[in-house]
């Protein structure tokens, strides 16, 4: 198929390439300034320094709620990942209350987060559970746990029937089935909702600063350090949140995209 | 169709205790935390301690006094205005991506969507370094000589939130046109070519109609997501952009009253959930009765 191009196509090329440099500009402004310094406004091109990467080692702040930050995201992709699947697992092929327990799940993620932030920082109140990180987890799982269920579902309805019954005939039990059949056949999908999963939890801002407690994430120390202004090394962080973030999408990519592409084109 | 694989139990006493165990976490921390959240808005507070007698005079509340309604009406005007904006851009965008073939198509969308898992608090900084006094725009606008001095236009009022609100969400947009693009047969098209329709008639009449219901559901999640929103009008908006969002959270921080602002919350899960079925019915529009 020759290709021409249509007067019509490169309108759709330009608005395209707007939008993308609309989206692109807010990140571009802190990377610039991570390795040059402004004054009055003016971006000094002359001078290329890494001072905001050693000025981010030596802030503990920050460093402090990074750290912060990755314990919650890996203990909200555990407690997403393994409930997602068993409420996965427990629905599928079942027609009696599916519905009822999909709603529940998928509710956080439809309602605005700050209705589902204020509602769990009234139930912590009520059942007297002081705020600490733990409540911060219990807000990202309920978040994030519609991606994680959804992902795995779809996954888990793709598996035939006649593998199972397959691994049924030639004498497998039933938890050998799981381990062997089951669980490799839905890893992929697994990896790629707890990264969709950290994803969510690393940004998640509105329901974390409501529960949080004394211990705060990075999003939320950044929402406070927000009033005064910013360091030059936050700009730094900025800079390598981004090329981890770009990493952690071409992974997600790798283990959710490619089925879906193929069915596709 | 029925019944698969493991999870299926031969006793139907196991059967209901897995069910008891499926639902509890998420009746648990889902579910009852929503009904205590609409119960409190049927409390009061008095001297700063919460009364629970039950009562409707928070919502009485909202009726009556002259500033709530406005502040509603307002802020859905404006995510209306953020949707609008946001499909205008995202429509063409998602078009062209399907007109591309293969490997590209996807890694121009993966492009578009990485922007999305980027910091929101640093977006929203930088966005509103762009647009302040000092920030990029002003500068560009000047040095194209359309003005003399900067201009206060864009920093801290409505349309300082409604630019933000419209570059942090387009993404959202793009996604579901894309999508409904994706899913329309090529067949269609190819009978509509071989039927003598210019590419636009085939436009006009296949491909936009098949695309309404990705159109409406980018529409009201864009909507539903800056509607939620509290940040954004938070750190742009100043003293004059004045959100719904922002109201129901100063009623747990500045003014501490929680039933108040549970009953805010109330109002708003019924906008959001009108604005969820409202975009699902339109996107059930004329193009899908084939």
């Amino acid at each position: 198929m020759t290709t021409f191009i249509r007067p019509s196509t490169m309108v759709l090329a330009a608005i395209t390439a707007l939008v993308a440099a609309l989206l692109y500009s807010p990140l571009f402004v802190p990377i610039v300034s991570s390795f040059f310094t402004i004054k009055g406004g003016q971006v000094d091109w002359a001078a290329p320094t890494a001072s905001a990467y050693t000025g981010l080692a030596g802030n503990g702040e920050i460093l402090t709620a990074l750290r912060t930050t990755l314990i919650v995201g890996f203990s909200t992709v555990i407690l997403s990942v393994v409930s997602g699947t068993l409420l996965a697992l427990y629905t599928h092929g079942r027609r009696r209350g599916r519905q009822l327990l999909q709603f529940i799940i998928f509710l956080p993620f439809l309602m605005p987060p700050v209705i589902s932030g204020l509602a769990l920082l009234i139930f912590f109140r009520e059942i007297s559970f002081e705020r600490s990180l733990v409540t911060v987890v219990i807000g990202h799982t309920v978040f994030v746990l519609a991606i994680v269920y959804r992902t795995i579902l779809t996954r888990l309805e793709s598996i035939s029937d006649t593998m199972i019954e397959a691994s049924y005939d030639l004498g497998a039990t039933r938890w050998q089935t799981f381990w062997r059949i089951l669980i490799p056949n839905l890893s992929s999908a697994m990896i790629g909702g707890a990264i969709l999963a950290f994803a969510l939890s690393f940004d998640e801002t509105m329901i974390t600063i409501l529960v949080t407690g004394t211990q705060t994430t990075l999003p939320v120390r950044l929402w406070a350090m927000m009033r005064l202004g910013f360091s030059p090394d936050i700009n730094a962080l900025v800079a390598l949140i981004l090329i981890f973030t770009i990493l952690l999408c071409v992974l997600a990519a790798r283990f959710l995209i490619p089925r879906q592409a193929m069915q596709a084109t | 169709m029925s019944g698969t694989a493991v999870g299926r139990s031969s006793a139907g006493r196991w059967d209901g205790l897995v069910t008891v165990v499926a639902f509890a976490a998420p009746v648990f921390f889902i579910l009852v935390p929503l009904a205590i959240f609409l119960g409190y808005s049927f409390f009061s507070v008095h001297d700063g301690t919460i009364d629970r007698a039950l009562t409707v005079g928070n919502y009485v509340r909202f009726f009556t006094d002259p500033v709530f309604l406005p502040v509603l009406w307002n802020t859905c005007l404006l995510c209306a205005a953020v949707a609008v904006i946001c499909v205008l851009l995202a429509y063409p965008t998602a078009y062209f991506l399907t007109q591309l073939k293969g490997r590209w198509r996807y890694a121009l969308l993966m492009l578009l969507m990485v922007p999305l898992l980027m910091s929101y608090v640093i977006k929203i900084y930088a966005i509103r370094s762009i647009l302040g006094q000092n920030g990029f725009l002003n500068k560009a606008l000047m040095a194209l000589g359309i003005i003399d001095t900067p201009s206060s236009l864009f920093v801290f009022n409505m349309n300082a939130i409604l630019l933000t609100l419209t570059l942090l969400l387009i993404p959202f947009a793009i996604l579901p046109i894309f999508l409904s693009l994706e899913r329309i047969p090529q067949i269609l098209l190819r009978a509509s070519d071989d039927l003598g329709a210019s590419s636009a008639q085939t436009f006009w009449r296949i491909t936009l109609p098949l695309s309404l219901p990705g159109v409406a559901s980018a529409a009201s999640f864009v909507f539903v997501l800056a509607l939620g929103d509290f940040l954004t009008p938070q750190m742009v908006g100043g003293t004059s952009g004045f959100t719904f969002g922002r109201v129901l959270y100063s009623q747990f921080g500045t003014a501490f009253n929680w039933p108040f602002g549970a009953a805010l919350s109330v109002i708003l899960a019924l906008v959001v959930i009108v604005a969820i079925l409202l975009g699902e019915r339109l996107g059930r529009g004329p193009g899908v009765t084939q």
